[in-house]
């Protein structure tokens, strides 16, 4: 192991704790919602007044979804006035073309093979920029915006049904709209198994400590050394 | 033609006594979802405004939704309100036919221009001209273009003039397509459901009868009254599915115990009509009271939102039928293979890399 020649304070606080608190959120959002679409479960028995079994999956499913939208929340106002150089969107610019040259190019060569040094960045580089983008910003927004849709369909004329209850008719009706939520639930797993594994392989290649940097917050340089 | 008589007069040629007559408001009044004040107001209308003229045109459609019409369910009254409104053309029901119904249509239209309420039932061709729905010598597509220029208002009665049902279901042949993509410039009442219920048709047009004006609509064209909520809201069964107490099979326990049919492929949590609330035939039964899920006749396009009997729909995919599920199983299997594929190659490109460290040292 080579020897720490530098310590990065990377991921503040606010970021870890968003981190892990949607982690959870959406693990819990994944697992109810698929549990509510199709409830695999034995009934229980007798009368249906003493249950509460569904209810309570549901109950779980929305108390998960309003944290997880809390916390998005709190993410976005992070992003946009923490003043944290790491947490912040000012540097991701998918509208100039700029933001797709050169270091955008060298990091999709590099994970292509093409290249064979590593562009290091000490926080998000640009194609996890991206992907941050695509998976957890359009992601979650789309997944909040017609959850509280639906949620708002149990309570007709409520704040929910005026706020995002155009997002039925937008999806041709109330049933669609179910799908298309229960369709791109899946992007949440997708996302995992990429997230996972390249923060895996920069540790590796890298060795950066990424992986222990969202518990302590901090990236290391370690010296060159043969492998 | 008895143009300015009021349903009152009406009622009273036909024998209903005063007594069944504000009876039939109150019902009415009622199934509107109105306070008990506005009894007045409709029996206002009834008595002194003239009966209001309806030309009812039949397209591409199965005539499901006149079957419902005619049973409206208050015992009395059920094939009265069917005789009371003026209904001035129905080519299904006039005892005249051809030209001299043809006739008495533009007739109306002239002597009732901009007044009169046109009720479409099934929907229009559009392909080739509307040439796969010929009605009394002309495309239907023409004929509801004719007749909606002078109307006050359009009730579109049904899945099939709403949404466009069965007929503009995947591939849709003839091009079929819904009175609200033909007609723009006028209100449009939407009156989905196959047929939708009689009570919510006649109260539908009581409402415009009485006020004048269209009932209050949602966001997607529907009167609130009788489509603001899911079926699943006003469930009988809806004790069951917060118990987690479902049907599994059509012949098991749970069926003979009358449980939730959600896992049976029922759609009341994402269908908005009131067939848990109002019923069917005078309040006999309905779908789910009779232990069939609810297949969502009332949404938009739920031909193709099949199966019937499977809560996630199934799509094309791939060439294959598929669902939701099966998609994002293939997608995780897909991002899970190419990652253990771009482990392989850096795995093997840093032993080659280390090779040459060592070859150099």
């Amino acid at each position: 192991m080579g020897r720490i020649i530098e310590e990065i304070y990377v991921w503040r606080l606010p970021v870890r704790l968003y981190h892990w608190i949607n982690a959870l959120t959406t693990a819990a959002l994944f697992i109810t919602g698929m549990y509510i679409a199709a409830p695999l479960f034995n009934p229980p028995l007798g009368e249906a007044v003493l249950y509460k079994g569904f209810s309570w999956w549901r109950y779980l499913h929305f108390a998960a979804g309003f944290i997880f939208i809390a916390n998005f929340l709190f993410r976005l106002y992070w992003a946009l006035f923490g003043e944290d150089k790491y947490a912040r969107f000012g540097g991701f610019r998918p509208w100039s073309p700029t933001w797709w040259g050169t270091p955008f190019r060298e990091q999709v060569e590099s994970y292509l093979f093409l290249r064979s040094d590593e562009p290091n960045y000490v926080g998000h580089n640009p194609v996890a920029a991206l992907a941050h983008f695509v998976f957890i910003f359009c992601g979650s927004s789309f997944m909040i915006f017609s959850g509280l849709a639906m949620y708002g369909e149990n309570n007709p004329g409520g704040f929910n049904s005026v706020w995002f209850g155009w997002m039925i008719p937008l999806f041709g009706g109330s049933y669609t709209l179910h799908f298309a939520h229960h369709l791109f639930a899946w992007i949440f797993p997708i996302y995992l198994i990429m997230h996972l594994y390249a923060v895996f392989r920069h540790d590796v290649v890298d060795r950066t400590s990424v992986t222990s940097s969202i518990i302590t917050g901090y990236k290391h340089k370690v010296e060159e050394e043969p492998s | 033609m008895q143009s300015n008589q009021t349903f009152a007069d009406v009622f009273k040629a036909g024998g209903v006594s005063r007594r069944d007559f504000l009876k039939f408001c109150t019902l009415t009044s009622v199934y509107l979802g109105l306070s008990p004040s506005m009894v007045p107001s409709i029996v206002h209308a009834m008595e002194k405004k003239p009966r209001t003229p309806v030309i009812w045109l039949h397209g591409q459609e199965c005539t499901c939704c006149s079957e419902s019409f005619i049973r409206s369910s208050h015992p009395t009254i059920e094939d009265i309100i069917f005789n009371l409104i003026s209904l001035d053309y129905d080519d299904v029901l006039s005892a005249a036919a051809g030209n001299q119904l043809e006739d008495v249509r533009r007739k109306t239209m002239k002597d009732y221009k901009g007044k009169y309420i046109l009720a479409v039932e099934g929907n229009a061709s559009t392909k080739d001209d509307g040439v796969y729905c010929m009605v009394g010598g002309d495309s239907f597509l023409n004929t509801l273009k004719e007749t909606a220029a002078d109307a006050a208002a359009i009730i579109a009665w049904g899945a099939c003039a709403s949404y466009g049902c069965v007929q503009n279901a995947h591939p849709n042949p003839s091009g079929a397509a819904p009175v609200s993509d033909i007609i723009k410039d006028k209100p449009i009442i939407k009156v989905p459901g196959c047929p939708p219920i009689s009570e919510v048709m006649t109260g539908v047009v009581t409402h415009f009868h009485t006020f004048g004006t269209l009932p209050e609509l949602d966001r997607m064209g529907r009167p609130k009254a009788f489509y603001n909520t899911r079926i699943h809201d006003k469930c009988y069964r809806r004790a069951f599915f917060d118990a987690g107490q479902f049907v599994r099979s059509f012949d098991d326990e749970a069926t003979r115990k009358g449980w939730c049919l959600y896992k049976m492929g029922c759609k009341g949590p994402t269908t908005y009509n009131s067939c848990s609330k109002i019923q069917w035939n005078g309040g006999t039964s309905f779908p789910i009271g009779s232990g069939h899920p609810c297949i969502g006749c009332s949404e938009p396009n739920f031909w193709d939102r099949g199966p019937f009997y499977s809560r996630l729909a199934e799509v094309p995919f791939l060439g294959s039928d598929s669902n939701a599920d099966k998609i994002g199983v293939v997608a995780v299997g897909a991002a899970a293979a190419g990652a253990a594929a771009h482990a392989a190659v850096t795995a093997v490109k840093k032993a080659k890399a280390g090779n040459e460290d060592n070859d150099k040292a």
